[in-house]
């Protein structure tokens, strides 16, 4: 019996618990902080959950907007990747929640003159996503493969 | 000198009660009425979604109000009189096409998302009418419904040739003084969204106001001299992988916090810059009250709608 009022006792306690409202506070730790780069442009998966957003520095900026034909030494991209959650404010709406990772490719001069790309991936919050050496060409292709967003 | 003194209270009391009831015929005699005006253009939907609707909004949002006979007893009759008519300047299911066309599936989306906050129907008139709560499983239908017809308006997503830079000669300003600035593109992100309900997706800046804001937890209310801007693009539909792109550009929109100025709108100003030729919103300067009436669904985040957040205890 006196188990039983414990029971009892400690799940009223622990339903009480849950049932307290809790409060919408800022998460500022997922914002990013890009020293500078601007966007190049952003999308979102459904799929996997994400949302990313792709900066880059003046070069990446001018090759990504289709000003400059070919890869300079000097262009930076930062592709980085939240996961996607509901707004809690707005059905209908997704918004960023933690950051997952965040992949660097900087273009740099060749041994032979030519611009060489290198990557490097970052992860974030315990992520342990596998990036195979493989990966990283793919990597840097899709990166360079993303259009700029028009801005007025 | 006892019975005195109780003759003197009963005839207080008399007089206290007198007018009391002078009062409250007064009251009733002067009670407003509400008029059903004809139905012009009435809503239509799915039979399930129209008598949720029908039992929970129609009272007030439309020319079939169903008055109690508490309604109509005063004082309740006044609050019940303006609650009506505030209800139906602000939508009408009875005259639906008051509304632009354009604008109609937008508004949808604001009804789930009230009922959805618990904003709507009124606690306190809920509190009266039991009848009229939405339960949880009529919400989830009318989530439904709303998400259904955006996604067979979006499903294609945006494909028309997206078209670039054109040079804004100079920059705009909206009805209520807030110029267009380029700058926030050198500010911080403070997030970034997809919106299914009208497929859109979009980043949003925040100046160095703001983003301190965010990070000391000081946005209620927010510091004056925080701006928000956010920039707006119609979605493309989802590639091989599933990634949703930018398609073309739709508007860039900005929040400027002054309590002082903005007192009508939370203390913020809105502005809305439409297309690339940078348009401003509005056609009189009361059009920031629209952007104020959805902004209370963000009202414990100071009124922000995209702003990275996670539940904390109180």
């Amino acid at each position: 019996m006196k188990t039983n009022i414990l029971t009892l006792f400690l799940t009223v306690l622990t339903f009480a618990g849950c049932s307290e409202p809790r409060r919408l506070a800022p998460a500022p730790e997922t914002i990013f902080n890009d020293h500078d780069l601007q966007v190049v442009t952003s999308f979102h998966n459904d799929r996997t959950r994400t949302i990313s957003v792709l900066y880059g520095n003046d070069d990446a900026v001018a090759n990504a907007g289709k000003e400059r034909a070919g890869h300079v030494a000097g262009e930076v991209y930062k592709l980085v990747t939240w996961n996607l959650k509901g707004n809690p404010l707005w059905f209908g709406g997704n918004i960023n929640g933690s950051l997952v990772s965040e992949e660097t490719v900087t273009v740099v001069p060749g041994r032979d003159g030519s611009p060489q790309a290198g990557y490097t991936l970052e992860l974030r919050g315990g992520n342990n996503r596998e990036n195979a050496a493989g990966q990283k060409a793919e990597r840097i292709s899709f990166i360079f493969a993303q259009q700029a967003s028009v801005f007025p | 000198m006892n019975a005195l003194k109780h003759n003197r209270y009963r005839n207080a009391a008399a007089v206290v009660a007198g007018i009391l009831f002078t009062s409250f015929v007064v009251l009733q005699v002067n009670s407003p009425t509400i008029a059903n005006p004809p139905v012009t253009s009435e809503f239509h939907g799915p039979e399930e979604v129209t008598a949720i609707l029908k039992r929970s909004c129609y009272d007030c949002h439309s020319n079939e109000t169903n008055l109690r006979w508490y309604d109509k007893i005063a004082p309740f009759s006044y609050k019940v009189a303006a609650d009506v008519e505030e209800a139906r300047k602000r939508f009408n299911f009875s005259e639906w096409d008051s509304i632009p066309k354009g604008d109609q599936e937008g508004k949808l989306w604001y009804i789930v998302n009230m009922i959805d906050a618990g904003r709507m129907p009124l606690p306190e008139y809920t509190a009266t009418h039991p009848s009229a709560k939405v339960s949880p499983a009529e919400l989830g239908i009318l989530k439904k419904y709303v998400t259904e017809i955006s996604r067979k308006h979006y499903a294609t997503g945006d494909t028309a040739h997206i078209v670039g830079k054109p040079r804004v000669s100079q920059a705009p300003t909206s009805l209520n003084g807030i110029r267009y600035f380029d700058d926030y593109k050198n500010w911080k992100v403070i997030s970034s969204t997809g919106r299914a309900d009208n497929g859109t997706m979009r980043i949003i800046y925040g100046n160095d106001i703001a983003v301190k804001a965010l990070e000391q937890d000081k946005i209620r209310p927010w510091p004056d001299g925080a701006v928000i801007a956010k920039v707006v693009w119609n979605s493309q539909a989802p590639d091989a992988e599933g990634n949703v792109k930018p398609g073309n550009f739709n508007n860039v929109q900005i929040m400027v916090r002054d309590a002082k100025k903005f007192t009508e709108t939370e203390g913020w100003g809105f502005a809305r810059f439409n297309g690339l030729e940078l348009k401003p919103y509005g056609k009189t300067a009361s059009f920031a009250t629209a952007c104020m009436n959805c902004h209370q669904l963000a009202e414990e985040t100071g009124f922000v709608f995209d702003i990275p957040t996670k539940r904390v205890g109180r």
